[in-house]
């Protein structure tokens, strides 16, 4: 409903601003009816289908790269304090730096291919992945490593069988970061330097001066990301919330 | 099979001086013994314990236990905390395996094993529940039964059931006085309830504070089981009560204000929240 008055305004806005008083031109200022046909023809035409797919495949290999890379970098700084003292400075200076800044670098490593993307998105989030799990480590209850070490845990069982599960809410929280790094570095890199996928087909969508076009992807962007944060991280969050009864009250 | 506190002193630095939260402990606890350490808050019987426990490190001193030097925590000296430190992630009787399955024990038999644990403490019902599904008496029952589970002689209680309110406390005391029976562990309970200690123990040993020593020995020679309204445990309470009064008085003649005196001041015998409580 909240969304039908939205595109209320929106048709509004458009009327008023480029109908009526001509004060911006058709080519800056797109109809939500001209954004939605074009959304319709990209359906038909393939062309979505081909882009989600191409976008996809990149933000999987390059996501999954990064929780791998992730959860080592993550363990190792937990694991060793000498790590811990001199490396974790290090990567929090790189997780403010933005990953499109990356581009350059990777443009020049691997060339104008899905490499560069990947490696973009993979240093994108890999950051942030990896001080989720050393701060989720290290915030955990002290009183469960106590009580598990007097059950005789140690070492690998220790981290396997409590430490883990008990930074598992803080780690999710983490991997939904990543995710929203992730997806924002594809983009960029997309819109830089590919040959299909959705970023692609925005700046398409530019070159060609189709603001419906241009429009029409950005949404799909904003549901695709909204969907995995719900669909996949919003419900791992809620399983672990009812287990743990943090819901309550 | 025995546990020994040779020597034992400790003591934190910090920036300004050096602070004895014990000093020179000698003990010993015998199997099948049940001990209670009583003392005033800050006189450092949760830290002797921790380092029977093998959670924190002596500055001097070695504990024998079994004839083994303690180097570390480890499952033949299971420790119960004040909370019941169980794992939200598992289910009640997960956690009451968990022990067992760091043990390398095969499923059929913990779970068997688990279930004889969970009838003594009356919770069978609650297997399949979450730990936030419980109420904090049940959660500690839960507690108790993970520690019971991995057969070790020795069962290390620190002030268990500080956190409970009076009624479930007093259910519990009665029920780990049962287990005891039939289990035989030897226990050593750190508590600050004058009656909780009579209650329960063999001996209860009155620490003093400032630096922690060992005051004195009580042995609390009563039929078991026994109940909290026994007229010969209220004689025993006060007996050791005057003991304790003294350094109760002590530790807050340190910590209040200079112009508190005890005189002046009436201090009542159970100026700890919980004493009194279980008459």
């Amino acid at each position: 409903m909240f969304y039908l008055i939205l595109i209320a305004i929106w048709e509004l806005a458009y009327k008023i601003g480029v109908d009526w008083l001509r004060l911006w031109k058709p080519y800056i200022f797109p109809s939500p009816i001209a954004v939605f046909t074009t959304l319709w023809s990209l359906i038909i035409d393939g062309t979505m289908s081909i882009a989600v797919f191409a976008s996809a495949k990149r933000i999987f290999l390059g996501y999954m790269l990064s929780i791998i890379i992730g959860i080592f970098v993550g363990l190792a700084i937990v694991r060793f304090k000498y790590l811990d003292e001199n490396v974790s400075p290090l990567i929090l200076g790189l997780q403010t730096l933005p990953s499109i800044c990356w581009l350059p670098f990777s443009i020049l490593w691997y060339g104008l291919n899905e490499s560069a993307i990947i490696f973009v998105i993979t240093i994108g989030s890999t950051f942030a992945v990896s001080i989720a799990i050393e701060s989720g480590m290290k915030n955990i209850n002290p009183l469960f490593v106590r009580a598990a070490k007097t059950m005789g845990a140690k070492g690998f069982n220790l981290y396997w069988n409590v430490i883990i599960p008990a930074s598992l809410p803080s780690i999710i929280s983490g991997l939904k970061q990543g995710w929203s790094f992730a997806w924002r570095a594809l983009m960029a890199g997309e819109m830089i330097s590919a040959t299909k996928g959705l970023g692609q087909v925005l700046m398409v969508g530019r070159d060609l001066a189709d603001i419906s076009q241009v429009m029409a992807i950005m949404i799909v962007i904003v549901i695709l990301g909204v969907a995995v944060d719900k669909l996949i991280f919003g419900r791992m969050e809620i399983n672990i919330r009812q287990k743990w009864g943090l819901d309550k009250a | 099979m025995s546990v020994v506190v040779e020597n034992i002193s400790k003591s934190f630095i910090t920036k300004n001086d050096t602070i004895n939260t014990l000093s020179n402990i000698n003990v010993e606890f015998h199997k099948g013994e049940f001990v209670c350490i009583l003392g005033p808050s800050g006189c450092g019987k949760s830290t002797l314990l921790n380092i029977i426990a093998g959670l924190e490190k002596e500055t001097s001193g070695r504990v024998i236990c079994n004839g083994k030097e303690v180097k570390g925590a480890g499952p033949d000296r299971v420790v119960m905390f004040q909370e019941p430190a169980l794992f939200p992630w598992l289910k009640v009787i997960d956690n009451v395996e968990f022990g067992m399955k760091l043990a390398g024990i095969s499923k059929d038999e913990r779970r068997e094993k688990a279930m004889k644990y969970l009838k003594m403490v009356h919770l069978t019902r609650f297997q399949n529940c979450y730990i936030h599904e419980l109420s904090g008496g049940m959660r500690q029952r839960v507690a108790l039964a993970r520690s019971l589970t991995l057969d070790s002689d020795i069962l290390l209680m620190d002030e268990p059931f500080a956190a409970l309110d009076s009624q479930t406390k007093n259910i519990l005391q009665l029920e780990l006085q049962q287990i005891w029976l039939e289990t035989k562990k030897n226990i050593i309970f750190v508590t600050h309830n004058v009656e909780e200690a009579v209650l329960l123990a063999d001996r209860v040993i009155v620490m003093s504070a400032n630096p922690g020593a060992i005051k004195k020995e009580f042995h609390i020679q009563l039929a078991r089981p026994r109940q909290p309204d026994n007229i010969d445990l209220a004689y025993l309470a006060a007996d050791i009560m005057k003991e304790l009064k003294e350094e109760v008085e002590k530790v807050a003649k340190a910590e209040f204000d200079t112009n508190w005196t005890s005189k002046k001041d009436l201090v009542l015998p159970d100026s700890d929240s919980d004493m009194g409580t279980g008459i």
